[in-house]
């Protein structure tokens, strides 16, 4: 059986895995049917209506899930990590305040939005749509903004094993935060729109090319095309901020073992953390020193560098960064080629495995969220607060913890089921009849 | 006010507002549980449709009692949180199943030979949540929860699985079936209002008993409770909520609907108001103050800061929620149109 660190940490992470799915979906699907609406009302357009119904529903469900899973980890944080808590309660729990804040004004405009179309006018009821999109933003960047405290802690002082002089503000703007919450922000949007025009373009795969359904097709391929290539963007970013903040974490997601000038950079390999090598890679010869710190012979730190009980474990750092790049360079050679297909043509009529590309980046696009927040969780290890508390420490002193790990491994797949089972229902399901669409500008 | 004190407050008005928000929609599944007679269908589809758009709105109240105890009382967080480990997992699981079954019932339209199952889930789990979550806050009032320099003594089962914090467990299911009876018979017509009144009634001549019986099991089974019990202030308070209990039931005997959902939610803020004057100036009976287990003045003040800016943005927004949905139930339902994905 696990001990009780190992347990607190598989049930913490799957907790994690299954939470950070529908906030993907939550703060990402709120554009979706802001940009469509805003559409139908301007132009009129009753497809576009009915595409933000159809999207405000699943983004309720789905809200609804990630509501329940998110209580589950406040719980978690009890439960599993008491003395972590202990600790950083009084340094980053007031974002936590500020977050539920940031939520609560979510839920309750979806909640306008989700059964306001025939009691609000159409104007107020797209109005909603706006603090939906801007809060759930917003509660990403106060959670994501503690994640990166936990990689770069600042903003208090460590006085007889307590923490003491609270600056909250720093702790907020720590150094990681802005790289963490633009990445991870970001990563939704794509997301999400790859999450729904795989759902169009399954059903013109099926041979159902109507208009509505090429009209969704673009609108979400449109917002995941805008987004991607920022992403790219915010991961070099990133990186060269981990190659000078916290090296270790750097050398794990390279797979560098010696500290070398002019290091390559390793597309695949599997890292042998027994010879302290990287097998297998394809190496692209001192593209890491100009990756990391804009200079083909800058010097990368290697892993073997750093005490052996201070670093992450590579061989769960280095395959699930590379799963992140090549699934962020596919998805941005999907948009490149469905676009770039619909100028030439002139018109949108993609091909059968045009529509297999886009149906395949979504499952790819939460796998690549997951590899992300793995590179970044495991890469952080053996610390669960950087060079200031080891994961071991935080753990409960409660023993038996595997139990409660089977248990809740139980309720996800039932709740993972139940709510495939409802999402193919909601695909079929009519949408109740409203009022006819008026434009804006006809709206007395 | 002490700053510590004031966070205090948060926790207590935290978990008020979970309870008279919360509690009513927990106390929605104890009634589809309980639902009877002719119209048993109709009473849990009303109770349904009253949920509907403001349930994960009621629930976010957890999450603020649960954020104020980590931010403002780390240690006691922590104590809490392993002392009670057992009830707490139990609650989650509940809690997990119960929205879950709430958001499947209604956002999937679960199909007739679905309907059973999804109730009964619901069901089970709305009860199960409150009761052991009643425990859990029992267990914490009881003094089962021993600390010796810092760390929890107490094992996984005495502290909470006792006679007091049973009884405080089972006050918090009649809370829930008590809320949602009232609220309902503001929202009812006809023959489905009159099963709400006499739901309400019954409702709360079992709270007024639990409660009562509660003070004798305290004395026996909970002494740091009922030591704490015999000061005026909290007395005054329990007093207070005898009065407000004894006028919800005289408001539903003669049938003055209007006023039974603000009678009922004073009536449960009073009891846990009660109960929250008598743990003062305690978080865990008899070990930890509030003022021996609360975060530094820095953490504290940007706390108590942010809540009211948050506050300003959520105020209006949830009248704005409550306005726009508060109606009767029943009317026609629009016949479905078929469009699309």
């Amino acid at each position: 059986m696990f001990d009780t660190v190992t347990s607190a940490r598989a049930l913490m992470g799957m907790s994690l895995a299954f939470h950070i799915v529908f906030t993907a979906i939550g703060i990402g699907l709120p554009l979706l049917f802001l940009i469509a609406e805003g559409i139908a009302l301007r132009t009129g357009n009753e497809e576009y209506r009915q595409m933000a119904r159809r999207w405000g529903r699943t983004a309720a469900v789905l809200f609804a899930v990630g509501a329940v899973s998110g209580t589950l980890l406040s719980f978690e944080f009890g439960l599993l990590w008491p003395t972590w808590m202990e600790f950083s309660g009084s340094i980053i729990g007031f974002i936590f305040g500020l977050e539920g804040f940031a939520f609560f004004t979510e839920a309750i405009f979806l909640g306008l939005y989700l059964y306001g179309w025939d009691r609000l006018s159409p104007r107020a009821h797209w109005l909603c749509s706006i603090p939906i999109v801007i809060s759930s933003a917003i509660s990403a960047l106060f959670v994501i903004s503690t994640n990166g405290w936990m990689n770069q802690p600042t903003g208090f002082d460590v006085v007889d094993g307590k923490p003491v002089n609270i600056e909250p503000l720093a702790v907020m703007f720590n150094k990681a935060m802005p790289y963490e919450v633009t990445h991870g922000t970001l990563a939704s949007y794509v997301a999400a729109g790859f999450a729904v025009a795989a759902v169009y373009a399954f059903a013109m795969l099926r041979g159902d090319r109507s208009d509505y359904n090429k009209k969704a097709l673009v609108l979400a391929l449109v917002v995941a095309a805008v987004f991607a290539p920022l992403q790219v963007v915010s991961g070099d970013l990133s990186a060269r901020f981990l190659a000078h903040n916290q090296p270790e974490k750097f050398a794990a997601l390279e797979g560098q073992f010696e500290t070398e000038k002019g290091a390559p950079l390793r597309i695949g390999g599997w890292p042998d953390t027994e010879d302290k090598t990287t097998r297998f890679a394809i190496e692209i010869p001192k593209a890491a020193s100009l990756l990391g710190f804009e200079h083909v012979d800058a010097e990368v730190r290697g892993l073997n560098s750093f005490p052996e009980d201070d670093i992450p474990d590579a061989r769960l750092v280095h395959p699930w960064f590379q799963a992140m790049v090549a699934i962020g360079s596919f998805m941005v050679l999907v948009v490149a080629w469905f676009f770039g297909l619909a100028w030439w043509r002139k018109r949108i009529d993609p091909g059968r495995l045009l529509l297999l590309a886009v149906i395949a980046a979504a499952p790819l696009s939460f796998l690549a969220i997951e590899a992300g927040w793995c590179v970044t969780e495991f890469g952080r290890q053996p610390w669960i607060i950087y060079h200031v508390m080891r994961t071991a420490d935080g753990a409960t002193p409660r023993e038996g913890i595997a139990w409660v790990l089977m248990l809740f491994a139980l309720v996800y797949v039932a709740l993972a089921a139940g709510l495939a089972l409802l999402l193919f229902r909601e695909q079929r399901r009519p949408l109740e009849p409203l009022g006819p669409l008026r434009r804006i500008s006809d709206a007395p | 006010m002490p700053l510590e004190n004031l966070a205090a407050l948060v926790v207590l008005v935290g978990l008020i507002a979970y309870s008279i928000f919360g509690g009513a929609d927990f106390g929605g599944g104890v009634w589809t549980a309980l639902a009877s007679g002719r119209r048993a269908a109709e009473q849990r589809e009303a109770i349904f449709r009253a949920m509907g758009p403001v349930w994960e709105t009621n629930h976010v109240w957890l999450i603020l009692v649960v954020v104020t105890l980590f931010t403002a009382f780390p240690p006691a967080f922590a104590d809490l949180f392993t002392g009670l480990f057992v009830p707490l997992v139990i609650a989650l699981v509940g809690i997990v199943f119960r929205g879950a079954a709430f958001a499947f019932r209604h956002y999937g339209h679960v199909v007739e030979a679905g309907l059973p199952a999804t109730n009964a889930v619901f069901s089970a789990a709305s009860i199960i949540t409150p009761m052991a979550m009643g425990m859990a806050v029992g267990a914490a009032a009881s003094g089962n929860i021993t600390i010796e320099n810092g760390t929890v003594t107490s094992g996984l089962w005495e502290p909470w699985l006792q006679p007091f914090p049973i009884v405080c467990g089972l006050v918090a299911v009649a809370i829930c079936g008590f809320l949602t009876a009232f609220y309902m018979t503001a929202r009812a017509t006809g023959e489905l209002l009159e099963d709400f009144r006499m739901r309400g009634l019954a409702a709360s001549l079992v709270l007024g008993a639990l409660t009562t019986i509660a003070l004798p099991i305290a004395h026996w089974d909970a002494k740091p409770f009922w030591d704490q019990v015999k000061d005026p202030a909290p007395l005054a308070v329990m007093g207070a909520a005898v009065a407000m209990g004894l006028a919800s039931l005289v408001v539903l005997w003669r049938r003055w609907y209007l006023l039974a959902p603000p009678v009922a939610a004073g009536t449960v803020a009073l009891v846990i108001g009660g109960f929250g004057a008598v743990q003062y100036p305690y978080l865990i009976l008899p070990n930890e103050r509030i003022a021996d287990v609360a975060a530094g003045d820095p953490t504290l003040t940007a706390f108590l800061i942010a809540l009211p800016i948050g506050a300003l943005i959520l105020i209006p927004s949830l009248v704005l929620l409550y306005v726009t949905f508060s109606e009767k139930t029943g009317g026609p339902g629009a016949e479905p149109e078929r469009y699309g994905y």
